[in-house]
C-alpha cells in the first residue's frame, strides 16, 4: 500500500513537472521545471534502491546540465523582455506521435512485464561499493572511453561557440581601446624574434 | 486487485511511467519551436530511459542496469554541451534561436 | 619495290599535312604549290621506278587491322602487281602534271587558295594511290570515299560562286547515294565470305549480289547513265582539277575497281551483261549530249561519260584488259584535252566554244595538243585511243555482245563527229573577238601537256608490253570491226568538218536535240524522284524521330523533372519535419516488428 503511494506521488510529480516543461510559455520556466523532473527523477531511484544514481542525478544532472541551460536561456535571451518567449506549433503531430509511441511502448510493457511486485529479485539497496568496483574493474576501459568523449565535447563545444576569424575576445578588445604606445616597428621585432 | 496493491509497483508501473515521460518528450520535441526547449523535451526523454534502466536493474538485482544508466547520463551530458554550443551558434547566424530559423535546406 | 610504292604513297600525304598543319605554308600558296609539285614528281619518280623493278611476281605487304577475338578482320597494306602498278603511274604522272600545270593555271589567285588548292591535290594523290594499292575491298573503299571528298572538296575550289557550291554538294551525295551499293555489296562479301578479299569461286547468287552492290557504286563514281548527272556540274572546279579527277582518275576508279574485283564479278555473268548493256547506253547517251553542248568543258565531261561507258561495257564482255587498256590511254588523252581546254580558257577567260575560234593561230602549239588529244579520243588510226578502243571492241565481239557493241561503234562516229565540231569551232577559222587577245601558254602549263600528247600518240604501241604486265596476250591486228568503227569516225570528221568547217548543211539541224538536251531530262528525273520520294521518306523518318523517338525521351525527361518538382517539397528545411517523419518511420517499425514476433 505504501509503496503504491509513494509511486504514484513521485509519478505525479514526474508527469506534472514534464507536462508544465513542455506546454511552459516561458522558456525560463521549462527550464525550471525540467529541473523540478530531475530532482523528482532522482527521488524516483532512491524508491528504486538506487542511491548513488540519485546522488549522481542531482549533482551532476540539476547542477550541470540545468546551469548550463539557463546560461544558453541568458545568453540568447532579447534584452529588455521580462520573460523569454517560448512559442509552441499546433499540438497535432505531437500527439499524434506521443500517444503513438506511448501505445507502442505500453503494449510492449504489459504484454512483457508484470505491473506489481518485484519476484525474488535481489535488492540492489546500499550496494554502492560494489558498483564503484565494477567502475574501477571490468568496466575500466568504457569509463576511460567516456571520460574521452567528454574532452571531445567539451573542445567541440569550444570551436562551435567561438566566435569566427579568431577575433579577440571583448575584454582584450577593450584593452585595445585604451591609449597604449605604439608597437615596435615590425623590422625590430622581427630581428629581435630571430636572435632569440 | 488486493494482490496487486500488496505486492506494490512493480517494474510494469515503473516502466509505463517511463513510457509516459518519454510520449510526453517526444511531444515537446514535436511542439516547442524554441531550440533550447527541444533540448530541454530531449532530456525528458533520456531521464525517462534512465528511469527504465534503473527499473530494470532493480527488477534483476543486479546492477548492470545502473551501470548502464551512468553512462547514459555523461552521455547526455556531453549531447547537452554540444547541443547548447550550437543553439549558440544558431543564435548568432539566426539572431533567433527559433527551430524554423535555419531552413537552408528546402528544396 | 615496296619501299619505294609506299614513299609514292607516303610522301603527297606527307605533304598535305604539312601544307595543311605547318602555319607559312597554307597562307603562300605559291611555295605550297611548288613543294607540292616538287613532291608530286617524287612520287612520280618513286612509282615509275617501282614499275621497272617488277619482276612480274605480285608482292603483298600487309598489316593487320581491326582484330576481333584474336583473328583479324582486315588488313592494310600495300598489294603491287602489274595492275596496279601501272595504274599507280598513270595517277602519279597525270597527277604530277596537273599540279605543275596548275602552278600557271592558278596563277594570280589569292595565295591562301592556292594554299589550300594544293593541299587538297596532294591528299588527293595519296588517296588516290591508297586506293590503287589496296590489297582488299575495305582498304579500297576508304581510298574511295576519300577521293570522293578530295572531289568535293576541290570542285568547290570557288565556293563563294553557288553554282560551284551546288555542284560540289551534288557530286558529293550522289557519288554517295551510289556508294551505299557499294556498300552494301562489301558487307554481303564479308557476311558470306569473312573476308574482304576479292577471291575466286564464290557462289553464284552470292557474287551477283557484291557485284551488284559494287557496281552500283562504280554507277555513281565512275558516272554511268543514270547516275552521270554530277560529271558536267562538277566542271565547275578548276580545268586541271577536271583533267585530273573528273577524267583522268577519280572517275576511273570505278573502272579500276570492277578490275581489281574482276574474280567476283566473273562469277556474275548476269551483273556483266547487265554492265555491257549499260556501258553502251551510256557512251551512246553521252556522246549524243556532247553533241549539243557549247561550254568546252561540259563537251568533254559527257565525252569522259561516254568513254567510261566504253570501259565499263569491256568489262561487261567477260575480259578485264580491253577496258583497262582503255583506261590507261584514257586518262592520257583526256587529261591532254582537259589541259588543253584549260589553255584555251586561261588564254580567252571563257568556256564557250564560239567566244574561242580561230585559237590555232594565236596559240599553235597547244592548239596542236589539243589536236592530238582529240585525235587519240575520236580513235584515229596510229593514236593510243585507236588501239585501246579497237581491242575493246573486239572482246565484245568476242564475248557476243552484239548489241552493245553496235551501240559503241556508233557512238565512235557520234564521237567524232562532236569533237570535230568542238575542234573546228573552238580553234579554226579567224580568230573570235575574244581570242584576239590570247596570250600563249606559259612553261608550266605546257610542259605537263606535251608529255601527256607524246602518251596520248605512242600509249598504243606498248600494248603488248603493257599486255605482258597485266599478264595477258596481245597483239594488234586489223579486223573489219576496226576497219569499220574508223570508217565511222572519219566519216564523223568529215561531218564535222563540212557543217562546222565549211557551214556545208550536211546534217540536220539540231535545235530539237539540244532543246530536249537543255531541259536536263535525266535531272529533272532525280530532281522528281528526289522531291516526291527521297524528301517525304526523310520527312517521315524525321517526324518519327523528332516525335516519338525524342518524344520518349522527352517523355522520361519530363516525367523525371515533374517527379522531383513534386519530391522536393518534401524537404521543407524545417526540423521538425524531418523529426516528425524519424519518430513515424521508428514507430513504424518498431510496430512491425512487435506485430510480427
Amino acid at each position: 500500500m505504501l509503496s503504491w503511494l509513494a509511486f504514484l506521488v513521485v509519478a505525479a510529480v514526474l508527469l506534472t513537472g514534464a507536462i508544465k516543461a513542455v506546454t511552459s510559455a516561458d522558456l525560463v520556466h521549462t527550464v525550471l521545471w525540467l529541473a523540478f523532473v530531475l530532482v523528482g527523477t532522482a527521488v524516483a531511484y532512491v524508491v528504486l534502491q538506487a542511491d548513488f544514481l540519485a546522488a549522481v542525478q542531482v549533482l551532476l544532472y540539476t547542477g550541470g546540465v540545468i546551469t548550463l541551460m539557463l546560461f544558453a536561456v541568458m545568453l540568447t535571451r532579447r534584452r529588455g523582455e521580462a520573460g523569454v518567449p517560448s512559442p509552441s506549433r499546433g499540438p497535432w503531430r505531437g500527439l499524434s506521435a506521443g500517444l503513438a509511441v506511448l501505445l507502442l511502448v505500453a503494449t510492449a510493457v504489459i504484454r512483457t512485464v508484470p505491473l506489481a511486485g518485484w519476484g525474488s529479485a535481489k535488492p540492489v539497496g546500499g550496494r554502492s561499493a560494489e558498483l564503484g568496483a565494477r567502475f574501477l574493474g571490468e568496466l575500466a576501459l568504457p569509463f576511460e572511453v567516456l571520460s574521452l568523449l567528454l574532452l571531445a565535447a567539451m573542445i567541440g563545444a569550444i570551436v562551435l561557440a567561438r566566435r569566427e576569424g579568431g577575433r579577440r575576445p571583448a575584454p582584450l578588445r577593450r584593452q585595445a581601446a585604451l591609449p597604449i604606445p605604439e608597437p615596435a616597428p615590425a623590422p625590430d621585432e622581427a630581428a629581435h624574434g630571430r636572435s632569440k | 486487485m488486493n494482490e496487486i496493491l500488496a505486492q506494490g509497483p512493480g517494474p510494469g508501473a515503473w516502466m509505463l511511467l517511463a513510457a509516459l515521460l518519454f510520449a510526453i518528450g517526444v511531444y515537446g520535441v514535436l511542439t516547442r519551436r524554441n531550440l533550447v526547449a527541444i533540448l530541454v523535451s530531449v532530456e525528458l526523454m533520456a531521464n525517462a530511459v534512465n528511469l527504465n534502466l534503473v527499473t530494470l536493474s532493480r527488477t534483476h538485482g543486479s546492477l548492470t542496469g545502473q551501470s548502464f544508466a551512468l553512462f547514459t547520463i555523461a552521455l547526455t551530458v556531453a549531447e547537452v554541451v554540444v547541443g547548447l554550443a550550437l543553439v549558440i551558434l544558431v543564435h548568432r547566424t539566426h539572431r533567433d534561436i527559433d527551430a524554423d530559423a535555419p531552413s537552408r535546406l528546402r528544396g | 619495290m615496296v619501299q619505294l610504292a609506299l614513299f609514292a604513297l607516303f610522301a603527297p600525304v606527307a605533304m598535305f599535312l604539312a601544307i595543311a598543319v605547318l602555319p607559312p605554308q597554307r597562307r603562300r600558296g605559291v611555295l605550297a604549290g611548288a613543294l607540292s609539285s616538287t613532291v608530286a614528281v617524287a612520287s612520280l619518280g618513286a612509282g615509275i621506278a617501282a614499275l621497272l623493278r617488277y619482276d612480274g611476281q605480285p608482292v603483298e605487304r600487309t598489316v593487320t587491322w581491326l582484330v576481333h577475338h584474336g583473328r583479324p578482320i582486315a588488313s592494310v597494306g600495300v598489294f603491287l602487281d602489274g595492275v596496279s602498278l601501272s595504274m599507280m603511274v598513270v595517277v602519279g604522272l597525270v597527277a604530277a602534271g596537273v599540279q605543275v600545270y596548275s602552278l600557271g593555271y592558278l596563277h594570280g589567285e589569292p595565295e591562301p587558295h592556292i594554299g589550300r588548292y594544293f593541299a587538297w591535290q596532294s591528299l588527293f594523290i595519296f588517296s588516290m594511290q591508297s586506293m590503287v594499292v589496296a590489297p582488299n575491298l575495305l582498304q579500297l573503299f576508304a581510298g574511295w570515299e576519300l577521293v570522293g571528298l578530295c572531289s568535293y572538296l576541290l570542285i568547290g575550289y570557288y565556293w563563294t560562286k553557288p553554282s560551284a557550291a551546288k555542284a560540289a554538294v551534288k557530286a558529293f551525295w550522289v557519288t554517295k547515294f551510289a556508294d551505299m551499293g557499294l556498300m552494301a555489296g562489301i558487307i554481303v562479301l564479308f557476311v558470306e565470305t569473312g573476308s574482304f578479299d576479292w577471291q575466286p569461286g564464290l557462289a553464284a547468287p552470292v557474287a551477283t549480289a557484291v557485284a551488284a552492290g559494287l557496281f552500283i557504286g562504280v554507277m555513281g563514281k565512275s558516272a554511268q547513265v543514270p547516275l552521270h548527272i554530277w560529271l558536267p556540274d562538277a566542271m565547275e572546279g578548276p580545268t586541271p582539277v577536271s583533267a585530273l579527277l573528273h577524267a583522268a582518275t577519280m572517275v576511273a576508279a570505278g573502272v579500276y575497281l570492277i578490275v581489281r574485283a574482276y574474280p567476283i564479278f566473273e562469277a556474275a555473268p548476269g551483273v556483266l551483261a547487265f554492265m555491257a548493256w549499260l556501258g553502251a547506253i551510256t557512251a551512246f547517251v553521252a556522246a549524243v549530249t556532247a553533241i549539243a553542248q557549247d561550254d568546252i568543258k561540259k563537251v568533254l565531261a559527257y565525252s569522259t561519260c561516254s568513254q567510261l561507258g566504253y570501259m565499263v561495257a569491256a568489262l561487261g564482255s567477260g575480259h578485264a584488259m580491253g577496258g583497262y587498256f582503255h583506261l590507261t590511254t584514257h586518262a592520257f588523252f583526256k587529261a591532254l584535252l582537259f589541259l588543253g581546254a584549260g589553255a584555251a580558257i586561261h588564254a580567252v577567260h571563257s568556256n564557250d566554244i564560239h567566244d574561242m575560234g580561230g585559237l590555232l593561230k594565236k596559240m599553235p602549239w597547244s592548239s596542236g595538243l589539243f589536236l592530238v588529244g582529240t585525235l587519240a579520243l575520236i580513235g584515229f588510226p596510229g593514236t593510243a585511243g585507236f588501239f585501246s578502243k579497237d581491242f575493246l571492241l573486239e572482246e565484245l565481239l568476242e564475248a557476243g555482245q552484239l548489241v552493245p557493241l553496235a551501240l559503241l561503234v556508233v557512238s565512235a562516229g557520234l564521237t567524232a563527229f562532236y569533237m570535230t565540231r568542238v575542234f573546228s569551232i573552238a580553234y579554226l577559222g579567224d580568230p573570235s573577238p575574244a581570242a584576239e587577245h590570247a596570250h600563249g601558254t606559259p612553261a608550266t602549263m605546257f610542259t605537263p601537256m606535251a608529255v601527256l600528247g607524246v602518251l596520248a600518240l605512242g600509249a598504243g604501241y606498248f600494248g603488248a608490253r603493257l599486255a605482258e604486265l597485266w599478264g595477258f596476250e596481245y597483239a594488234f591486228h586489223l579486223s573489219a570491226l576496226g576497219l569499220a568503227t574508223t570508217g565511222l569516225g572519219l566519216l564523223g570528221i568529215a561531218l564535222g568538218w563540212l557543217k562546222y568547217a565549211r557551214g556545208v548543211d550536211v546534217v540536220p539541224s539540231l535545235t530539237g536535240l539540244r532543246a530536249f538536251i537543255r531541259s536536263g531530262p535525266v535531272d529533272t528525273f532525280w530532281d522528281r524522284a528526289w522531291r516526291r520520294g527521297l524528301l517525304p521518306t526523310a520527312r517521315g523518318i524525321g517526324w518519327f524521330d523528332r516525335y516519338v523517338v525524342d518524344g520518349l525521351i522527352n517523355l522520361v525527361a519530363w516525367a523525371t523533372l515533374r517527379g522531383s518538382e513534386a519530391l522536393r517539397k518534401l524537404q521543407t528545411g524545417r526540423a521538425v519535419d524531418y523529426v516528425y517523419a524519424v519518430v513515424v518511420g521508428l514507430v513504424i517499425f518498431a510496430a512491425y516488428g512487435t506485430i510480427a514476433r
